[in-house]
């Protein structure tokens, strides 16, 4: 594999609150290769979202991020603000999870293109005008010289997502930070967002990270996944090893949990109790109380995050036993 | 909705208020205790006047006729004569209000300047040191009497250091302006106040919004997020705010009046009723109710300017 | 729900309660408790009569015999600031009193029937925020004559509104929910769901909003003493005090600044307690 394109050390997120300082996002590395789609899976809760917005450092004010974000030999997370402003939006874009409340309502579709294309490129009114047409038709909302002039309220859930994706893609960005894009929709729509993304992956080549906690959306769409729980990776590797032979006992609980075919998508809820609190993070492997190999070593000794086959990382006292267990089944 | 339709439909609404307004006034002065022609002429009056004023005004007919008669009168602009001035109450209305309009004009201009960049300090300093004092200064300004401020910055800016006039309203419309000034400080504190602590709550609500991270995500600049994507969406809450305060500020101005002795329509206010003088404050009580829901209107077509969700 | 708003929820959870009252409830606790015991008592501390002449000092200076300072008819400043404590307390309570009790009633019924008494009350409601508050009142108090009881009416014919309107609103939201259903499901009066189960909950919001509104009476009340429509001289009244100060206010500023720090003082009690209920009920306002 060439040099990635976004290399991620020991990312930390940590936030202030009410006298204390808890950690959301706990040494995460990974790294995102040129074309590639990587999926960040966990429940709500666990840092995948954090993660992605600490590479921008979009975290509400009182937040720190520490650690190593190479793009391009520079450091994401050490560079001057006024360099960053170019890289966001720019050659890093992100979309969110809710397009109505992630679009401003008060300002019409081409405010919110064009404000974009004016950060980035040197088009003038004009050219601004005539490229926002293309990305709504880009993104396959219909009527497009006439919807721009309309406010996100006046927009279906999924024509706001595609808006989204417009403005996101705007000034052609080489990776698209993907926040639960799909999960504020319905089943049917949800699809043709995906296959949207995948589609406009290739067409503009860009590497995308994808942030999901359904791993149906994982196995359909990407090439790479790593699984985070209570703020750091526990399980990174290729999606097709990971599926046949998870190595953390997380992991193979959210396997349990993938819809067959067919059945509609539910949350993640067959593993027996609740993830921690950031304040309450248990002591040792952060999955011991929920965890049905956990033995004494697991309640005292956080485990690493290191090769288990290669390419295939764990974070698991018992990944030996979580793999038997994953082949029994 | 299209915005036309929007004007139509709040335009439509005037009407009834505008009913209730004169409905108010008329009740005023006859259905409270004591007959009107007694509370004009005081309490030793002939029975030959009081017959006289009741025939003259009208009140010896039924309640519904005098309101009919009220409410011609009014419309044709016709609002009584002063009893004491002697002169027709529309014409000194036209004559003081005007002064009153531009104190208060003044007065929300400045509120308004004061407390949207205070607010943007203290929202986004949320909690330490310059937010304390913000909030501070402008807690001990909401519960200071606006005759109180005023004695003291007429006592300290006017006649101590003689920065401005200590009264009156000059010679002229730049020298008016001039002797507006201080007034208006006065009667713009507790305004600033009130608004700068709704401003405050509404941008900490919005600074962390998805639309405004998702803003910052695209790469613009700290300045166009604030006023483009933050303050817009937390004026919202702040324009309606400003458009109900605007009574509270119409009534300061008759004390701030007072106090600076600017003859507008608040001095005229107070100089009727310590004379007794019906026609005059029902006119004047008239005139600064229908003031407000005009103003009202426009709050509420600036409101749906700033945001399309109402209007459409 | 997004990982943020997860983020800040988990925070909050495992942040320790805290056990001690805010700190706004306890200023303004201590302030109005005071501001009470003077109007109760002011004899206990105020040094003279409020009222009584000493031609022998007239408009003297702050000393330590009159830390305020005498008038121009040489009475003492501070006695006259104690003393106007049970004056513009009791405008404070018996201003709105009647209209917290009024508009609450009201708003609980308008609430709860909906429908036509709805609609009525909306209109009542665009009428009077028509008219400027301090207009209407000087106006109906003009008719009515000058002084304290004719004001108390005069507020309170307008004041009950805002309660109406905020009580209203929140029995509108409380009425849909579970328990009220319950309560009509099991065949409970109208009257007993609206008393015992929907206003209890509905009145916190109300109450936050009458220590507003006790600050408001203040100012409301020392403003139509100035303008010499409310109590009357030579009664002790914050108002009145500050309206005798003015023409001396460049040499002897004691007789009206220290009565207007009586206002801002007890207004800013007010504010405080209410803050502080608001954060202690989690109203917003």
């Amino acid at each position: 594999m060439s040099a990635p394109l976004l290399s991620v050390r020991g990312l930390t997120a940590r936030f202030r609150a009410g006298g204390r300082e808890v950690t959301a996002v706990d040494d995460v590395s990974f790294d995102v290769g040129e074309g590639e789609v990587l999926g960040l899976v966990g429940e709500s809760g666990s840092g995948k979202s954090v993660t992605l917005r600490s590479l921008l450092r979009l975290l509400p004010s009182g937040a720190r991020v520490e650690g190593q974000a190479l793009w391009q030999g520079r450091d994401l997370v050490a560079m001057p603000d006024a360099r960053l402003r170019r890289v966001r939006g720019g050659a890093i874009s992100m979309i969110f999870q809710e397009p109505m409340t992630a679009l401003n309502p008060v300002l019409p579709v081409r405010v919110q293109i064009e404000e974009s294309l004016r950060a980035h490129t040197a088009l003038d009114r004009a050219g601004r005008r005539a490229r926002a047409r293309e990305l709504l038709d880009l993104v396959g909302i219909p009527d497009a010289a006439r919807r721009l002039d309309e406010y996100p309220h006046q927009f279906s859930g999924g024509m706001r997502q595609r808006a989204m994706i417009a403005i996101a893609l705007a000034s052609e960005p080489r990776l698209l930070l993907a926040d639960e894009p799909t999960t504020a929709l319905d089943v049917t729509i949800q699809d043709q967002i995906l296959k949207l993304i995948l589609d406009l992956k290739d067409r503009l080549g860009m590497s995308v990270v994808l942030v999901t906690h359904d791993l149906g959306v994982v196995a359909e769409t990407c090439s790479r996944m790593a699984v985070m729980y209570a703020g750091r990776i526990v399980e990174q590797g290729g999606v097709r090893e990971v599926f046949a032979s998870p190595r953390h006992a997380y992991t193979l609980g959210l396997l349990g949990s993938v819809p067959r075919a067919g059945t509609e998508r539910s949350a993640l809820r067959s593993i027996e109790g609740t993830p921690p609190g950031l304040a309450a993070i248990p002591p040792g492997c952060a999955f011991n109380p929920r965890c049905a190999f956990a033995t004494t070593v697991c309640r005292e000794v956080r485990p690493d995050l290191s090769p288990r086959t290669p390419g295939h990382l764990a974070a698991c006292h018992h990944s030996d036993r979580v793999a038997q267990a994953s082949l029994a089944a | 909705m299209s915005t036309p339709e929007y004007l139509a439909r709040r335009l439509l609404q005037l009407v009834p208020t505008l009913i209730a307004i004169l409905v108010v006034v008329f009740a005023l002065v006859r259905l409270l205790p004591g007959d009107p022609a007694s509370a004009i002429l005081g309490d030793r009056a002939l029975d030959a006047d009081v017959e006289r004023i009741n025939r003259e005004y009208g009140f010896d007919r039924p309640i519904p006729v005098q309101f009919g008669i009220f409410v011609r009168q009014v419309l044709t602009g016709d609002l009584g004569d002063s009893t004491s001035l002697k002169v027709p109450v529309a014409q000194l209305i036209a004559e003081r209000l005007p002064i009153t309009m531009l104190l208060t004009l003044m007065a929300a201009l400045i509120s308004v300047a004061l407390a949207v960049p205070l607010a943007f300090v203290a929202a986004l300093c949320r909690d330490r040191l310059a937010d304390g004092m913000i909030r501070g200064a402008f807690q001990v300004g909401l519960s200071m009497p606006v005759f109180y401020l005023g004695l003291i910055l007429l006592t300290v800016f006017g006649a101590r250091l003689g920065w401005f006039p200590v009264g009156g309203d000059g010679d002229g419309l730049l020298d008016l302006l001039y002797h507006l000034v201080l007034p208006a400080i006065t009667l713009a504190l507790s305004l600033a106040a009130v608004l700068m602590r709704n401003l405050r709550a509404a941008i900490i609500d919005v600074v962390d919004a998805d639309y405004v991270t998702f803003a910052r995500s695209k790469g613009l600049r700290g300045s166009l997020v604030l006023l483009r994507h933050v303050l817009r969406n937390a004026l919202i809450s702040t324009v309606a705010l400003f458009g109900l305060s605007i009574g509270t500020l119409l009534g300061g101005a008759v004390v701030t009046e007072t106090v600076f002795a600017i003859p507008g329509a608040g001095r005229l206010m107070v100089d009727s009723i310590t004379g007794r003088d019906y026609p005059v404050v029902q006119g004047l009580t008239l005139a600064l109710a229908v003031l407000v829901s005009l103003t009202f209107l426009l709050t509420d077509l600036l409101q749906a300017w700033l945001d399309p969700r109402i209007a459409r | 729900m997004t990982d943020a708003a997860h983020l800040e929820a988990a925070v909050a959870a495992g942040r320790p309660r805290r056990a001690r009252p805010p700190g706004p409830l306890v200023w303004g606790g201590a302030i109005l408790g005071l501001s009470l015991f003077l109007a109760a008592a002011p004899s206990l501390v105020a040094p003279y009569d409020p009222l009584a002449f000493d031609y022998g000092a007239i408009l003297q200076p702050p000393s330590p015999a009159h830390p305020f300072g005498t008038d121009n008819f040489g009475r003492d400043v501070l006695s006259r600031v104690i003393h106007a404590y049970r004056i513009d307390m009791g405008i404070a309570v018996f201003a709105t009193v009647v209209p917290f009790v009024l508009g609450t009633l009201v708003g609980a019924v308008v609430g709860y029937a909906g429908g036509l008494a709805e609609t009525v009350f909306g209109r009542v409601v665009d009428a009077v925020i028509t008219f400027p508050f301090l207009v209407l009142v000087i106006a109906i108090v003009s008719v009515l004559g000058p002084g304290l009881i004719n004001m108390y009416i005069a507020v309170s014919l307008v004041g009950w509104v805002f309660y109406a309107r905020i009580v209203a609103s929140e029995v509108k939201v409380q009425k849909r929910l579970d328990y009220a259903e319950a309560g009509r499901a099991m065949g409970y009066t109208h009257a007993r769901i609206v008393l015992r189960h929907l206003l209890p909950n509905a009145i916190t919001p109300a109450i936050v909003y009458w220590m507003t509104d006790m600050a408001l009476a203040i100012l409301l009340g020392s403003s139509l003493g100035y303008l010499g429509l409310g109590a009357q001289p030579p009664a002790a009244e914050w108002g009145v005090q500050i309206a005798e100060g003015k023409n001396f206010m460049a040499t002897a500023w004691w007789i009206s600044v220290f009565p207007g720090a009586a206002i801002v003082v007890t207004g800013l009690g007010f504010s405080l307690l209410g803050d502080g209920l608001a954060a202690l009920l989690r109203v917003r306002r």
